[in-house]
């Protein structure tokens, strides 16, 4: 059997799978399915420093090939967390990713310091399309994405911090590389993509929120697309996301410049997605004579080079 | 929950617009009344389509569905002898006290299904009065079932089977006429159910409620499926409901 372990940035993951924030919640549920033990990692639920209610319902429409949602970042805040869900998720011997939101930078900055020490790693969101203060704000320019990445990491004495990028943005790989000046260990990417779906009865939006954020199998080849461009640009790893179904779209990932991925969306599909994915890279890896998964992170080859 | 690759045993149009679809999960469940099961209907469609469990007999489980936009209409083509992934039984599903006797369903549209599982678990055991209110004669469905309750009285909305009035309206009158439960259980629109509420609240009367909500996870993960409580906070319909007392949510 191949080794799937991979190393990113000092944390060493089973595999190179993640389940991706916002799809997973803090990984109880999807346990009473499989052991979640078994994931390179969980990226929790984006955390706030105070609980949300989040946005009114609906919050989800589907389209062909993927979906919308505005949950509005709803969560029991960060101390809740800390206190009644971190041990637990630890315990399963997955690695533990706190994904956290703020208003402010200061609120990043605290955030931080509060789960500095205590998990696996932070990933920031500076690019939830969801909330109208902070979130998107940050995450749009560079020179924004470089201050917040750097207030965040002063918070972060101990832990890694992978700052995960927006797509609704002029320059992927110059955001990338103002995560990087500002200090991120490793970067994630992508966020949802700003989208609507009309109710033409109604000649409404579905979803209460109006706009909500395109996520799915559908929006693969943009992702594709901009975490190699997003590779090229820095010399921290890259996480890769959006729309990965099955081994082979991990795969691809991988190839474009990813050292891990996250899933999203396909936990909808198919709950045990992740598994399957997991034993789906085995599989390939052992019929392509690969030994280390790791060794096929950037190893795409552009036509005509 | 399992997640299930159920065979399709028989799928079939039970009345005007509305199909029962059977399927054998190769080995027995354990399902509350009120429970429902995520269909997926593959291809293009990302989100699993959430239906409650109507029937299990065994290792065959039912669901009644109206075929309404493309998922149904996908799921409606779906043939005897293929199989579906089926991510059951999830919610908390309807539960009757011991010392709860007389039990009254109040149901309207699509949510005269899972009342039937209900009908189906207690009947032995409780006084049962089902007030079922459909559409027309054409969607009338069910009938066979409710039937079998101590009492049945169902209503549409022209009168063209039973009296033209709504669930509520024909529980509200055999209410006046001294008919009066335990407990009510109740599933249909939202519309449908405040007007419920509204009664239920005036008469002094304990009532729960099934409620629907777009999903995503379906399994209490995702939030996106959530209602509003009375305290302020939010629920998750997939997960704490879609069961709820009445006097505890917002409709
Ligand atoms: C707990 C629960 C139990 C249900 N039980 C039944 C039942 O027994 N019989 C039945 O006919 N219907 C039932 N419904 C409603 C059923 O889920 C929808 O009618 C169905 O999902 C519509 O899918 P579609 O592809 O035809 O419509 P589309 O409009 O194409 O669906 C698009 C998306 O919206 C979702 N959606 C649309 N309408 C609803 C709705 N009313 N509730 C939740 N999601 C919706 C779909 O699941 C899908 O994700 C239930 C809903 C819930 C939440
Ligand atoms: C319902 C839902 C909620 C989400 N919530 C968050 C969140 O809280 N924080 C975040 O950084 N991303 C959130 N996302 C984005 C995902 O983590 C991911 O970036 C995106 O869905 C693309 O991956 P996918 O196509 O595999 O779903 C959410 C996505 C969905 C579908
Ligand atoms: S649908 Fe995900 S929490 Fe209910």
């Amino acid at each position: 059997m191949a080794n799937l372990q991979v190393n990113l940035c000092g944390v060493t993951l089973k595999n190179p799978v993640i389940t991706a924030s916002g799809t997973f919640g803090f990984g109880r549920e999807y346990h009473e399915l499989y052991d979640i033990g078994t994931l390179g990692g969980v990226s929790t639920k984006g955390l706030t420093l105070e609980p949300r209610l989040g946005n009114p319902t609906p919050r989800i429409a589907e389209s062909r090939g993927v979906i919308l949602n505005a949950v509005g970042l709803q969560n029991p805040g960060v101390e809740h967390f800390i206190e009644c869900d971190l041990a637990w998720l630890k315990s399963t011997g997955t690695a533990v990713i706190a994904n956290v939101a703020g208003k402010t930078l200061d609120d990043y900055k605290n955030i931080c310091e509060k789960l500095d020490g205590l998990v696996d790693m932070v990933e920031l969101n500076i690019s939830c399309p969801n909330v109208k203060s902070g979130g998107m704000a940050f995450g749009i320019k560079p020179e924004t994405v470089e201050e917040v990445t750097r207030y965040a990491k002063s918070g972060l004495k101990k832990t890694p911090l992978m700052v995960k990028l927006s797509p609704n943005v002029e320059s992927i790989a110059a955001n990338a590389q103002a995560a990087e000046r500002g200090g991120a260990d490793c970067v994630s990417l992508i966020n949802t993509l700003t989208g609507m779906a009309i109710d033409i009865e109604r000649r409404r939006p579905i979803i209460a929120n109006n706009t909500g954020g395109v996520s799915g199998a559908g929006v693969k080849p943009i992702a594709v697309r901009m975490v190699y461009e997003a590779s090229q640009a820095v010399k921290i790893p890259v996480v890769g996301m959006g729309g990965i179904t099955c081994a082979e779209d991990a795969i691809e990932f991988l190839m474009a410049g990813a050292t891990a991925v996250q899933v999203g969306t396909a936990n909808f599909t198919d709950p045990l997605a992740c598994p399957k994915i997991i034993k789906g890279l085995h599989d390939w890896c052992d019929r392509h004579g690969v030994q280390n998964v790791s060794e096929l992170t950037g190893t795409l080859q552009l036509n005509g080079k | 929950m399992r997640d299930y690759q159920a065979k399709i045993v028989e799928n079939k149009e039970i009345a005007k617009g509305i199909c029962s679809i059977t399927f054998d999960l190769g080995e027995e469940a354990v399902v509350r009344c009120g429970q429902f099961g995520d269909i997926l209907v593959g291809g293009t469609h990302l989100l699993r389509r959430p239906i409650a469990i109507c029937k299990v007999e065994g290792r065959l489980v039912t669901f009644c569905y109206q075929v309404k936009g493309e998922g149904t209409q996908k799921l409606q083509k779906a043939e005897a002898g293929s199989t579906l992934s089926v991510l059951m039984p999830l919610g908390n599903g309807f539960f009757v006290e011991k010392e709860e006797k007389k039990v009254a369903l109040v149901g309207g549209g699509v949510g005269v299904f899972p009342l039937i599982s209900v009908l189906r678990e207690y009947k032995a055991e409780k006084q049962i009065s089902a007030y079922i209110g459909y559409r027309n004669a054409a969607a009338v469905c069910g009938v066979e079932e409710f039937k079998k309750a101590d009492k049945f009285v169902g209503v549409t909305d022209d009168g063209s089977y039973g009296e033209k009035m709504n669930a509520v309206q024909a529980f509200e009158a055999d209410l006046k006429n001294g008919n009066r439960p335990d407990v009510v259980l109740a599933c249909g629109p939202t519309p449908m159910l405040r007007a419920l509420k509204a009664l239920v609240e005036r008469e002094g009367l304990t009532c729960y409620v099934s409620l629907e909500e777009r999903m995503g996870c379906g399994i209490g993960a995702c939030l996106v499926c959530v209602c509003n409580l009375t305290n302020g906070e939010h629920a998750r319909v997939c997960k704490d409901g879609p069961v709820f007392n009445a006097k505890e949510v917002v409709l």
